[in-house]
């Protein structure tokens, strides 16, 4: 392996022309991430063409580094003025915009360069060392009822997240929830909730939701607070972490780590579901449940460490067995297919080299991340100095662009107001904005892998108790929910 | 069977390979004169589907072939949802000028078929050329040993009591699903469908075992029938393709149905400038014949069966499909609009 590292590396950096390559895709992946609706999909797009005239290797290089950086991009906006990137950076935003809001923004974008790193990495090395074992395990063991198993389980500690009580904590995920059935169901494709709307019929967009949710509503927070003469800018803090901080959640990395590896591998998932479930394992070991969403350094680690994890895992798919993760990484399957290659197992025989300097661009791709992000952050961080009057439109303007363009529908743009409207009325009244999201976001996986889990177990639903993992996840998220259910009575009867 | 997937798998490449070679373009006029400057801008295509999938790649590639033949570059406009409703509505609002065309699949004439207020891609659009057609194919895994061919497949599902899976997308009234109602009819067993919408979850659960097959078109699985992963059991055509001569057919496995067939193509509002729609079919079934095109198709499996048809052929095809589908969707007691 090592041997192989060394000369993927070598033909990485023996070439001016590839590494420019490699340059481009590091800086072109944080900036697409970063901004909302402009994702790291659309620099994918847009390069998908010219990737023909590249060698092989540098065209699935150049997707692979995208997929690195493109996915710690979006970290930033969400930290800074809670507007996630992407989906999987929208539960960076449940704690990182509230330390923003404590004047520790230095401390979560630092942790949020490291952590991505730490991730991205350790999940590259993971990839390295066991792509083909790995992507043959969970395809063979991690089916529908499984990853329905996991988001039920995921879903079990959402109600701790952010809310007033935990009834409340509860009726945001159901929100969530709601909201996730509206469009075809996932398996007859019928329509529900459209109310005769076609656009409608596609569901609710993750963007839109989640840049309504976040940026529109905590707009008009502090724009209550501006009108009622409460508001006060966030600090501008340059502190990051420190090293006894980041060792003090060395626990939490590595379940992180694990947490969203698991996710990437699994065909179709991906980091958005990774960074959720890290989100919410998150919650479910902390002793502080109750700290969550007000600005927790765990928060911005568990899900930063996570989604970057989950890059190097959906590689594994892709590249052992020809089974992308999402939709970049589908994209790279035409990019093979240009080269009149395919990915899968035969890749692995007839272009080892290829593999190789993708494996290598990965690693440097996420240690890159550490050296810009830790260069660039103390720059970014003056952006909190733009005051409010000028920064809120401004965030409006970009909310507004990035809800029409993912999908060029003026009905998102409507769905992102009405998000607002709705979270800020929400969070008047003490209900989570993360536990709305986490049940939406986790709702549509979790509905579609449910019906496909029925239609494969006959209808039965004692068959998911047959299944080892899904049994032992199922077992494990009943018990959660039954211990929130105690403490929320408990709490009613102490507060009686 | 294994031949296909052993010396087979040569020559399909041969086949394929010589198929291209041969190919001689439908479309002769190498250029046309641009109608009063028409085109003077870039064109809009709406896409009903996602970038990744099998619409986007195609729609990619003839916007680069059309491009490259004139000049004009062609802005993709991605619109996924709704099983492709979506992108249908918002081409059907934007201005028919010409500027603006549609890439649409087999599933705008089911939709019609199903309810008639839904445009009918044959008469309510112009269809300036239909650049893939395949054919379906039921898959299993190559190291499966509980069955090994097409009659014991079916024996083993009878067995099974209705408990045997297969993996498709089994939307109401789909392609798929009304395919495999022909084949259980015909065949009298019982199988349960698993509708998965994206591609990697659906051959995962073949490769991994989670189903016992998998219904999906030659080209979408051609890495695992290169990778000897999976192998094809029966085709759902009228006769072999030379690509897959050891596959018998579903007629010659005694199902007597009209096979349905997966297609795409581009499409441009009837109601446009005639002078600017013929311009359009000259530029899209002249792109079909350029070299980008026709490798595209051809690593896309698209060359295994002619997969062109200029407008006439299109609303042929379409027309044939919406009749085929509505006495289905009748037979299968759906309430046909």
């Amino acid at each position: 392996m090592i041997d192989n590292f060394l000369a993927g590396s070598a033909a990485l950096f023996g070439d001016p022309f590839t590494i420019g390559v490699f340059i481009f895709g590091v800086i072109g992946g944080m900036l697409f991430g970063a901004i909302p609706g402009v994702s790291m999909l659309t620099l994918a797009a847009i390069l998908l063409p010219f990737t023909a005239s590249l060698e092989p290797a540098q065209g699935v290089m150049l997707f692979a580094v995208i997929y690195c950086t493109g996915t710690y991009g979006g970290a930033i906006t969400a930290i800074l003025f809670n507007i996630p990137g992407a989906p999987e950076n929208a539960p960076t935003a449940f704690d990182g915009y509230p330390m923003t809001q404590n004047g520790e923004s230095g401390k979560a974008v630092g942790a949020a360069v490291l952590c991505s790193a730490i991730g991205g990495v350790a999940s590259a090395l993971i990839m390295m060392a066991a792509t083909e074992p790995l992507a043959n395990w969970a395809i063979r063991n991690i089916g529908p009822p499984e990853i329905f198993a996991l988001v039920f389980f995921g879903l079990a500690v959402a109600s701790s997240v952010g809310a007033r009580t935990i009834w409340k904590g509860w009726m945001s995920v159901l929100i969530g929830l709601l909201i996730a059935t509206i469009g075809q169901d996932p398996v007859g494709g019928i329509n529900r909730y459209n109310f005769g709307l076609t656009d409608l019929a596609a569901g609710i967009a993750f963007v839109p939701a989640i840049l309504g949710f976040f940026a529109v509503s905590e707009i008009f927070v502090q724009a209550e607070k501006k009108a009622s003469g409460k508001y006060k800018a966030p600090k501008l803090s340059m502190t990051f972490p420190t090293w006894l901080e980041l060792w003090m959640h060395k626990l939490a990395v590595l379940r992180s780590i694990l947490v969203g590896f698991f996710c990437g591998i699994l065909p179709g998932i991906g980091a958005t579901l990774a960074a959720f479930m890290s989100y919410g394992e998150a919650v479910r070991w902390s002793k502080n449940r109750e700290e969550f969403g007000k600005g927790k350094l765990e928060g911005v680690i568990s899900a930063e460490t996570a989604n970057n994890a989950a890059t190097g895992a959906a590689m594994i798919p892709l590249l052992a067995l020809g089974l992308p993760g999402g939709a970049l990484t589908a994209m790279m399957v035409a990019v093979f297919q240009m080269h009149d290659l395919q990915p899968g197992p035969l890749v692995f025989m007839l272009s080892p080299d290829l593999i190789w300097i993708v494996f290598a661009a990965m690693f440097y791709a996420n240690l890159s991340i550490l050296i810009i992000g830790l260069v660039e952050t103390k720059t970014i961080l003056n952006l909190l100095k733009i005051p409010f009057q000028f920064l809120a439109p401004l965030i409006l303007m970009l909310a507004t662009v990035g809800a029409y363009i993912s999908r060029g529908l003026v009905l998102d743009v409507m769905v992102m107001f009405l998000a607002g409207i709705i979270g800020y009325l929400l969070r008047r009244s003490g209900f989570s904005i993360p536990g709305i999201v986490l049940g939406l976001i986790l709702g549509k996986i979790g509905e579609q892998n449910f019906a496909q889990g029925m239609q494969m177990v006959h209808y039965d639903l004692g068959a998911y108790l047959s299944r080892p993992i899904c049994a032992i996840l199922i077992v494990l998220g009943t018990l959660t929910l039954l211990s929130s259910a105690y403490r929320a009575f408990a709490t009613s009867q102490k507060s009686v | 069977m294994n031949r296909l997937l052993g010396t087979s798998i040569v020559s399909m490449f041969l086949v394929a390979g010589s198929a291209a070679t041969a190919f001689e373009c439908k479309r002769s006029e190498a250029s046309f004169d641009k109608p009063g400057g028409f085109p003077e801008r870039a064109l809009t295509m709406i896409v009903p589907y996602g970038p990744a999938g099998g619409s986007g790649q195609v729609a990619a590639a003839m916007a680069e072939a059309v491009t490259e033949l004139t000049g004009i570059p062609i802005n993709r406009d991605h619109k996924p949802g709704g099983s492709g409703t979506v992108g249908m509505t918002a081409y059907m609002a934007a201005p028919a000028d010409g500027y603006n065309v549609l890439e649409h699949i087999d599933d705008a004439s089911s939709a019609h078929a199903l309810d008639s207020s839904v445009p009918n891609p044959a008469s309510d659009l112009i269809p300036l050329v239909t650049s893939q057609v395949t054919f379906s194919q039921i898959y299993i895994r190559t190291n499966e040993t509980r069955y090994t061919d097409w009659p014991s497949f079916v024996e083993w599902v009878k067995a099974q009591d209705g408990k045997a899976t297969i993996a498709n997308v089994s939307k109401e009234g789909s392609m798929e699903r009304v395919t495999m109602r022909f084949i259980t009819d015909a065949t009298g067993m019982s199988i349960q469908q698993i509708s998965f919408d994206k591609g990697a979850p659906r051959y995962g659960a073949l490769l991994g075992g989670q189903v016992d097959a998998l219904f999906e078109q030659p080209g979408d699985v051609r890495n695992f029938l290169d990778a000897k992963q999976f192998k094809p059991i029966l085709t759902i055509f009228d006769e072999r393709p030379g690509a897959f001569a050891d596959t018998p057919t579903h007629r010659e496995m005694g199902m007597d149905f009209d096979p349905l067939l997966r297609f795409r193509g581009f499409y441009v509002h009837a109601d446009a400038p005639a002078d600017r729609v013929e311009w359009l079919q000259w530029a899209f079934q002249r792109g079909y014949c350029e070299d980008s095109y026709q490798a595209f198709n051809e690593s896309k499996f698209m060359t295994v069966i002619d997969s062109y048809r200029d407008t006439d052929g299109s609303k042929e095809l379409i027309t044939r499909s919406i009749n085929q589908y509505r006495d289905v969707y009748k037979a299968m007691g759906l309430d046909v609009k």
